[in-house]
């Protein structure tokens, strides 16, 4: 138990830090630095536009299956990078496991094109 | 031979089930008839052949289950003891097709009714030709489902409907200790094989079963367990409720299954197990003293129906008493002859019942009867023989076989003999006076029923009648044919060893005991008689005034000795209330009826938390993961030492 | 180069599935419009397919693929011909559902086949990887299904529901995987049942990894106490889906549950059977009384299932070969039984509508007589009322219970059977006695009323002759596993 344990204290040495380092430089940035708050320095900034109403209220669900869509591509390009970095020493094997990969994945894309999800109107 | 006995009537059900309406009734009715008549005349050729001749034989039908130590084949074990039942259930059943022709004529069902006849018949033969318990229990629970089916034949009728619930529920508490014995078998014998569990009795005398830490002399609990099968499907004291509401369905059916062949399937069980119950000394005792309650108890309440019917399904379960003490006392010859004579006059007696009540239109109150053998005299002639072979008139049927069970209860020294023999006398007795009792109600004085039944009062067709004269030739001349074969000299050949016969049994003692123990059930059968005699006939006011006097005993046996109250109390509203208990919804009103005491409030609480439960709420079933997953941890947690890996 | 591809071979029949699903889907989407009929037949011929496939060319010998993640053997052959026949039937049973109420997607066939795709994988997983990756597969598309009614409310939430829990369970059966892996450095069966042999790592890290994992199976086979999802998704959902969730997806469970069980920590058999134990009894128990009161049909044989389920796991429970022949014979009568029931409630129809509530099969011998003797077949054998296939199942799994020395199991399992005896009856009581509700509709289809009748047949005691070779197949399936 106390070996196992032992293991993961440069874990626990870098929470220490971790927290230690953040909680000095909130704290530092309240007591040494000038204090002087104004109305337009606590409103919303928004890339340069006017905050005009409360940023949470409800948006087209396009939104949401084009980020689940999203999330499906960006997970495949995850998959690719070690998939490359390694192709030498998985062989053909690993080389038509990820081709296989992409054709289901290519197999999905052309069925939500079809459907028509990515049509926005 | 006997692969026809068996399976004309699956073919007649086969048929008729499946082609009922298309070969019209005629046909249906005719068929299955046929069929069955067959198989019975082919077992008389086969009782001949296994009894007289001295055969037995083993009929391998299919090997069926092979399965690792289980194993098992679909074969008939014909014996003696199987060549008697063959011949009681195939005759008796073919005579009560033959009559449900006419007495059924009226039903548009017929071909239903015929097609569940003949499967009731081959369930039935498949119990008593089964050479294993799996094999008997198939049997045992067909018969079971046909009875069902037919109780509830008039489906239309609610009491039908709930006659037949009830049947089925209590049948199946008989069932489970049953098949807890059959699982109890399988573990002490290794074997479900009826021979190989026969010849190894002896061998597990002194063996012990181990059930939750405590040993019990396990042939005993083995025996217990098939008994408790055995009072379900014969209707003894405890499980008996169910006898009587059957007679709901129509009236063959009563006589087929309710008095001749189906309820007497739990004495053969008990005779077919005469090798194991032999040395269980302790649940033998236990059968007799239910047999011999049992007897004394549906006799007294037999005394004071009004129902024809009702009264003929008390004296059916007061006989199946008499049977079983008679096994309790180790006379299975005994038992099995009367099961034998029993057959053929409670058959005659339940079909002529049944004659009246076609007489009568449908009338089974014996208060609304009277005078019945002016409209139909051969029906009362037929009665009155099926009334003195049930009561013991002398060299009738159940002359023999009754008074040679008492007279084994009086020769035997085993524990509850001399219980059994005192109650079955007093039961004789009241079994004579309510027979009579019946007998003049139906058939002497004033008619009692309205204008129109009795304009329309006549003698049921020759059809009906015909298996009347059959059953009354059996009940008469039964007894003093086969007397010597089933309990004297000749019966260890006879038997042939399918049930425990030995020299110096108690049947030898039996015929030696003295004049008076001898004589006593003739003297009780008198006595009943002249009794009923003088209250029904010379002076029909003294029942009236006796019920008055005593009108709390009155009550007692007018109401059954309040068994379905009791039982309604003790398990059927307990086991409503737990469904409610369970209930999403909750019925709250009857957990308010209960009063607002500690236990009703503890009682809304589990109703409100099992309510709750199925809430619908995803958190709560995700909580009730949770805390199932938490309680396995802890489980293991807690029961290895801590920081052990 | 080549050398290093592994065997194909004993994968053949899923990899052709999963192209064959794919090739459907793309087929569906081309044809835009009403495909539904298309491939919904095409996906009842390539399961078709798919099964001669392992018996002619997989067959029963035990072979290991894919870097031991992959593993048949005969078991696997009986759980997946199983897992085929119940997809199969339940689509077959559900076009005219389906047309009738609008949601006869193409989809819908598609994902049958790959939720059988998944359940395939489950039971041939040799591999916590494996076996988690075609339960995702499997439950993945069992959400959707369960919600593809979506502009229905129960459906949806029904849904819903099944997905939140069942990515919890999911969620502990990883965390199990992650413990087990964590104590033992192995998530191959084979050497985690090494590991646990020579006992070095059998410690309690593993036992409680192992009640996470059993915990998530459970949740999968819907056992008490993770059982609170099967009422609401059985009603909710479309009632073919229903039928399907009731038949494969549990054989498939079972399968990888006992596979997992016996494959990988045969040598803990003492700890685990007492988790199966537990979950048995209460299954057993919770089925049979809370049935009592529903009202429901549905319902009702969700109830009934949890009942089953717990009846199935006395032959696990016993935890010998026996009790793995017992409990395969008991989920092939179960899902025989279950499809026929749900065919049955598929034709109760009433003026267009359909009916579920016991109620409306008031009077049913009268109005449609062939109807009413196949439902009373099913629940009398449902059951277990002797004569009955039903009764088979109970007999096997009670008498492997006893020969393993669990009487006491044997007997609470008999005790419920006799309860649960009672809710069966009364559908029957309530079809034969009752006065009549009205007709239902006539079935346009063959392929419901075909489904009742082979089934009704297979399981009225016309099971005596088919009882033998069912046992023998699966004794020849339970031998594979215990080595």
């Amino acid at each position: 138990m106390q070996s196992l344990l032992m293991q993961y204290l440069p874990i626990l040495i870098f929470l220490g830090i971790a927290i230690g380092l953040s909680v000095v430089f909130v704290a530092a940035a309240w007591l040494i630095a000038r204090q002087n708050p104004d109305s337009e320095k606590l409103s919303a900034y928004e890339c340069g536009f006017e905050a005009f109403e409360d940023a949470r209220h409800q948006f087209d669900v396009r939104f949401y299956l084009v980020a689940i869509l999203f999330i499906i591509f960006d997970l495949e390009v995850a998959f690719l990078f070690p998939w490359a970095v390694t192709l030498g020493k998985i062989g053909v094997f690993g080389f038509w496991s990820m081709m296989a990969f992409l054709g289901v994945l290519t197999i999905g894309f052309i069925y939500e094109w079809k459907k028509g999800a990515l049509e926005w109107e | 031979m006997y692969k026809f006995i068996v399976f004309l009537p699956l073919i007649g059900f086969l048929i008729t089930a499946l082609w009922g309406r298309k070969i019209g009734e005629r046909t249906s009715q005719l068929l299955t008839s046929s069929l069955v008549s067959v198989s019975a005349v082919l077992s008389w050729m086969a009782f001949v052949d296994v009894a007289f001749g001295h055969n037995q034989y083993s009929i391998h039908v299919l090997s069926w289950v092979t399965s690792g130590t289980l194993e098992f084949n679909w074969a008939f074990r014909i014996d003696t003891l199987t060549a008697v039942m063959l011949v009681v259930v195939n005759s008796v059943s073919a005579l009560v097709h033959w009559y449900s022709m006419g007495y059924m004529h009226e039903d548009p069902d017929t071909p239903r009714f015929f097609s569940y006849l003949s499967l009731f018949t081959f369930a039935m033969l498949m119990l008593v030709t089964a050479d294993n318990l799996v094999q008997m229990f198939f049997g045992w629970e067909g018969v079971g489902l046909a009875s069902y089916l037919l109780i509830g034949f008039w489906f239309k009728k609610p009491s039908a409907n709930a006659a037949a619930i009830k049947a089925f529920v209590v049948n199946r508490v008989g069932d489970f200790g049953f098949s807890l014995g059959i699982f109890a078998v399988f573990v002490l014998f290794g074997t479900v094989n009826f021979a190989d569990i026969f010849a190894n009795a002896g061998n597990y005398q002194e063996a012990k079963l181990v059930f939750l830490g405590q040993e019990y002399h396990a042939l005993t609990v083995i025996c217990l367990l098939l008994f408790v099968g055995a009072m379900g499907k014969s209707a003894q004291l405890g499980l008996h409720t169910w006898l009587p509401d059957a007679m709901e369905g129509p009236t063959p059916v009563s006589a087929l299954i309710h008095a001749a062949t189906m309820v007497t399937a739990g004495v053969f069980l008990v005779a077919r197990f005469s090798p194991v119950f032999q040395y269980a000394p302790d649940a033998l005792a236990v059968v007799t003293v239910v047999g011999a309650a049992t007897a004394f108890f549906a006799a007294t309440v037999g005394l004071v129906q009004n129902d024809i019917k009702r009264v003929i399904a008390y004296s059916t379960c007061s006989q199946l008493g008499y049977m079983f003490f008679a096994l309790g006392v180790s006379a299975y010859g005994a038992a099995i002859f009367h099961l034998f004579t029993h057959a053929f006059f409670k058959a005659l007696l339940f079909l002529g019942a049944g004659a009246v009540i076609h007489t009568m239109h449908h009338e089974q109150d014996m208060r609304k009867m009277g005078g019945v053998r002016k409209f139909a005299p051969l029906t009362f002639i037929f009665m009155t023989i099926g009334t003195l072979a049930l009561t013991g008139f002398p060299f009738t049927a159940g002359f023999y076989s009754k008074d040679m069970i008492l007279e084994a209860a009086y020769a035997s020294h085993s524990f509850g003999s001399s219980f059994a023999y005192v109650l079955g006398v007093a039961a004789a007795f009241m079994t004579s006076f309510y027979s009579w009792r019946l007998a003049f109600m139906t058939f002497t004085g004033e008619c009692r029923a309205d204008e129109e039944t009795q304009h329309h009062a006549h003698e049921s067709p020759w059809i009906m009648l015909f298996p009347l004269a059959v059953l009354s030739v059996g009940a008469i001349a039964a007894g003093f044919v086969f007397a010597e074969y089933f309990v004297g000299h000749e019966r260890e050949a006879f038997w042939n060893g399918s049930l425990v016969t030995f020299a110096g049994d108690v049947l030898d003692e039996a015929h030696h005991v003295s004049g008076a123990a001898k004589w006593a059930p003739t003297v009780m059968m008198v006595l009943g008689f002249l009794l009923a005699f003088q209250m029904y006939v010379r002076r029909t006011d003294i029942p009236a005034k006796v019920a008055e006097t005593w009108d709390g005993l009155y009550a007692f046996l007018l109401n059954k000795w309040y068994f379905d109250e009791l039982y309604n109390f003790l398990f059927v509203r307990p086991a409503f209330w737990l469904g409610r208990v369970f209930w999403k919804r909750g019925d709250e009103q009857t957990i308010d009826g209960f009063g607002p005491n500690g236990v009703s409030s503890a009682v809304a609480a589990i109703a409100a938390r099992a309510r709750k439960l199925q809430s619908g709420y995803v958190y709560h079933y995700a909580f009730a993961m949770i805390i199932g997953l938490a309680l396995a941890i802890t489980w293991f947690m807690a029961q290895s030492p801590a920081g052990t890996h | 180069m080549t050398a290093d591809l592994p065997s194909f071979a004993p994968a053949l029949p899923e990899i052709v599935l999963a192209l064959g699903a794919m090739a459907l889907l793309m087929l569906g989407v081309f044809r835009s419009g009403k495909a539904y009929t298309q491939v919904s037949t095409l996906t009842v011929f390539l399961f078709i397919l798919v099964g001669v496939l392992l018996v002619a060319y997989v067959g029963g010998e035990r072979s290991v693929t894919f870097s031991g993640l992959f593993v048949t053997d005969s078991f696997a052959i009986f759980s997946k011909i199983l897992v085929l026949v119940g997809s199969g039937v339940a689509l077959m049973m559900s076009s005219r559902y389906m047309a009738d109420h609008g949601i006869d997607r193409f989809e819908y066939p598609v994902l049958i086949a790959l939720a059988t795709l998944g359940m395939m994988i489950m039971i041939s997983a040799n591999n916590l990887l494996s076996l988690y990756v075609g339960l995702e597969l499997q439950s993945l598309a069992l959400y959707v299904l369960a919600a593809i009614h979506r502009n229905r409310n129960r459906a949806t939430e029904a849904g819903l529901k099944y997905f939140v829990l069942g990515a919890l369970s999911s969620g502990m059966l990883l965390y199990g995987i992650s413990l087990i892996y964590g104590f033992t450095g192995t998530i191959s069966f084979d050497l985690l049942a090494d590991s646990v042999k020579t006992g070095e790592h059998a410690g309690i890290g593993v036992i409680v990894g192992m009640v996470f994992l059993i915990a998530g199976f459970a949740f999968k086979i819907s056992a008490v106490p993770f059982h609170m999802w099967t009422p609401d998704v059985y009603e909710g959902a479309p009632t073919p889906v229903t039928a399907f969730f009731a038949a494969a997806p549990k054989v498939a469970a079972l399968a990888m549950f006992v596979r997992a069980m016996f494959g990988a920590f045969g040598e803990l058999v003492t700890e685990w059977q007492q988790v199966v134990i537990f979950i048995s009894i209460a299954s057993m128990i919770v089925g049979a009384v809370i049935a009592i009161v529903q009202t429901n049909i549905k319902r009702l044989m969700a109830y009934s299932s949890i009942g089953h389920v717990g009846y199935a796991l006395v032959g696990l429970a016993a935890g010998t070969e026996a009790g793995v022949e017992a409990l395969l014979v008991y989920i092939a009568i179960y899902m025989t039984m279950t499809l026929g029931s749900f065919a049955a409630i598929l034709s109760m129809r009433r003026n267009g509508q359909m009916v579920e509530e016991i109620g409306d099969l008031a009077g049913l011998s009268q109005t449609n007589l062939p109807l009413a003797i196949g439902i009373a077949i099913f629940m009398f054998s449902l059951a277990g009322i002797p004569m009955l296939a039903g009764f088979f199942g109970k007999w096997v799994v009670f008498w492997a219970a006893v020969e393993a020395g669990l009487t006491p199991l044997a007997i609470v399992g008999l005790l419920a059977s006799v309860i649960s005896c009672f809710y069966y009856i009364r559908i029957v009581k309530v079809m034969f006695f009752d006065e009549p509700a009205g007709n239902f509709d006539a079935d346009k289809g063959r392929a419901i009323p075909l489904v009742i009748g082979v089934s009704a047949v297979l399981h009225s005691p016309v099971s005596f002759l088919l009882i033998s070779p069912l046992i023998a197949a699966a004794a020849w399936a339970a031998k594979s596993l215990i080595y």
